[in-house]
């Protein structure tokens, strides 16, 4: 930025203001270094350890089998389908969230809070049984006459992605509500008087001024969904292999640490692309 | 005086929000190339009637017509006005000249156009070398000028202004009321200001709606609003005034006889004998003189707060009345604090109004 330089007149203090910011965040650079960076280095060190030294032969695997490109595939599509859904119900329901006052706003936070705090195995589970043939949306069905016989609706790939949106929701909503929060709404009436239809003034100031959340919220709505093992398991199982369960599989069943680990490197490459993809995108947001 | 045919036409305009009347069949003409100014305290209305005019609300009873086009039902986006909002609301996420350029390109102009209105709203306003700045790097004054030249650009049939110049500092905002008026002649706009800044209201406009409780108390220049107000209302937001509350004991051509609580004192106004009237004068024309003509009323000097040429004096007349007197600094024998004085004005500047029933 060029204006960065005219607004630090004294280089000493903003190199004091850096071995300061260093300080305050040296107890959590640490932990990350314990806890996530070495493991992540043993993590790709087994992912080329073969039986006789270095070996690649993991990922070939996994990138030269049609089954396991498929894996891919299905995590991948999981993520989309995920985040293309929750954007949308998100982004119409952080602006009620926004415009809500008082106690409206108190219980639609709640309701946006509370699920958090219940564990994502709870949560599957239910949507196991509310789904399942004798479940009671297949029971309300039949009994409203509108279907003769119960349908299949569990271990469909509807259900996993309405499990996943539904558990994943709050991951966009939050984010963009922020932003949302943030947004003086004179900006959309200033459109309007300035000769913007609906439509326009829309794409023209609220699109542009709510990226930034709409970003945040599918960074994080993708990577959680990508990795996801729970959901996918109990929703919709064997039929839909994942990138998650293809490692736990290989931890717990294959007794193959080494493309286990493989297949953790290829899930968090995918991740890394995303959020690096976000954070650029964010950052010429920003800068514009 | 209106120079030219009705330009806009506000016509018996009601809006209620919930149980509040907050306008009141309210009538208000303003012709091509006036500035009209909206004066009142918050909640009378004026900026409720402002968005009204831009068509940010519409009303529950009345018209809107605009250069001969009735408005009353057309969105915002196709009735060509110019807002400058309070808070500017600026596209952080433009530059200048996109800002600027914003109502153009919703008009479908060419590249070639935008560039040459978007220049002449920029030099009017003295920013044309901050174009491809962003918003967020300018002062609260350059921002404002970016607000008007934004709403300029697009040559609106009205400019309308929001407090536009309430968050700039004082010296500022004195230089921007000056300013504003030259420019908005230059380009011959017809502009309404809100504004509860009476000085604002004054220095600004050809006339000046006087708002209270949902109502215009009176539209007129603003040296008639000052000196002849209509309404009790009126008389006391604009400037300073005594009042003395008494009944009307004697009226003849346009001249009542009024017994206060402090004697009786003459004053201009047409009212039955008996009736309850509210007397009042400014203080300009209270004088500390052994006159004997007009009104005078005796009393101690009980403050004095000094403003240069002249010092705002302060009687008590006794019967709970405090009489304000502006007195020039000039006399020899300047009045001091617990001094015997009197205090006398001409009843051709003394008004009577009707006493406003108990509660209002």
């Amino acid at each position: 930025m060029t204006h960065a330089a005219a607004q630090a007149p004294a280089g000493k203090i903003v190199d004091r203001d850096r071995s300061a910011a260093l300080a305050f965040l040296a107890p959590s650079l640490l932990f990350l270094l314990v806890a996530f960076v070495t493991p992540l280095i043993l993590l790709l060190g087994v992912s080329l350890a073969g039986p006789s030294g270095l070996s690649l032969d993991a990922y070939g695997k996994l990138l030269g089998t049609g089954y396991y490109l498929t894996v891919i595939w299905n995590s991948l599509r999981l993520a989309l389908l995920t985040t293309i859904f929750a954007l949308a119900i998100a982004y119409p329901a952080a602006f009620a969230l926004a415009r809500a006052r008082g106690m409206v706003r108190t219980a639609l936070l709640t309701c946006l809070f509370l699920p958090l705090a219940a564990s994502v195995i709870v949560k599957a589970f239910a949507w196991t049984i509310l789904l399942r043939s004798d479940g009671i949306v297949n029971r309300i069905l039949v009994g409203l006459g509108l279907i003769e016989a119960p349908i299949r609706m569990i271990f469909t790939e509807t259900a996993l992605i309405v499990g996943s949106v539904n558990i994943f929701l709050p991951f966009m909503i939050l984010p963009i509500y922020a932003v949302v929060t943030q947004l003086d709404r004179r900006l959309s009436e200033a459109a309007a008087t300035l000769g913007a239809p609906p439509i326009a003034a829309f794409l023209k100031v609220t699109l542009p001024l709510t990226l930034p959340g709409i970003i945040a919220g599918v960074a994080l709505v993708f990577s959680l969904s990508v990795s996801a093992y729970v959901v996918p398991t109990l929703l919709i199982g064997e039929r839909y292999p994942t990138l998650a369960s293809t490692i736990a599989k290989a931890y717990l069943l294959a007794r193959d640490p080494q493309f286990g680990a493989a297949a953790g490197v290829a899930l968090l490459v995918i991740a890394l692309i995303v959020v690096t993809l976000s954070a650029r995108l964010a950052g010429r947001e920003n800068s514009r | 005086m209106a120079p030219g045919a009705p330009h806009l036409v506000v016509r018996q305009v009601s809006k209620r929000f919930g149980a509040a009347h907050v306008l009141d069949r309210v009538d208000l003409t303003i012709a091509r190339g006036e500035l009209v100014t909206l004066l009142g305290p918050s909640g009378c209305g004026k900026t409720t009637l402002l968005r009204l005019i831009a068509g940010l609300e519409s009303p529950d009873a009345g018209s809107v017509e605009l250069a001969g086009r009735d408005i009353t039902r057309v969105p915002p986006h196709r009735r060509n006005v110019g807002v400058v909002f309070q808070s500017y609301a600026l596209f952080p996420h433009l530059t200048v000249y996109g800002n600027v350029a914003f109502g153009l390109k919703s008009r479908g102009r060419s590249r070639g156009e935008i560039d040459a209105a978007v220049g002449r709203a920029l030099s009017l306003v003295h920013l044309e070398h901050l174009g491809a700045r962003r918003i967020a790097a300018l002062s609260g004054g350059q921002q404002q000028r970016v607000a008007l030249a934004r709403a300029i650009a697009v040559e609106p049939d009205v400019l309308l202004f929001d407090e536009a110049l309430s968050a700039l500092d004082r010296k500022l905002r004195e230089e921007m009321q000056v300013e504003l008026r030259r420019l908005l002649r230059e380009v011959g706009a017809t502009a309404i200001f809100v504004t509860h800044d009476q000085d604002e209201a004054l220095t600004m406009s050809d006339r000046v709606a006087v708002m209270f409780a949902g109502r215009i108390e009176q539209v007129d220049e603003p040296r008639i609003v000052y000196a002849r107000p209509a309404t009790l209302f009126t008389l006391g937001f604009v400037g300073l005034s005594t009042r003395v509350s008494g009944i009307v004991a004697g009226s003849n051509n346009g001249r009542v006889e009024v017994d206060t609580a402090v004697g009786r004192l003459s004053a201009i106004g047409n009212f039955l004998i008996g009736s309850p009237v509210v007397v009042a004068v400014r203080p300009e024309h209270v004088r500390a003189a052994p006159e004997t003509a007009g009104n005078c009323v005796a009393g101690r000097v009980r403050s004095i707060v000094f403003h240069g040429s002249n010092s705002l004096v302060e009687v008590d007349a006794g019967a709970a009345t405090t009489l304000l007197a502006q007195i020039p600094n000039d006399v020899s024998a300047p009045p001091r604090v617990g001094d015997e004085i009197r205090l006398c004005w001409p009843v051709a500047e003394t008004f009577a109004f009707p006493m406003p029933e108990a509660g209002a």
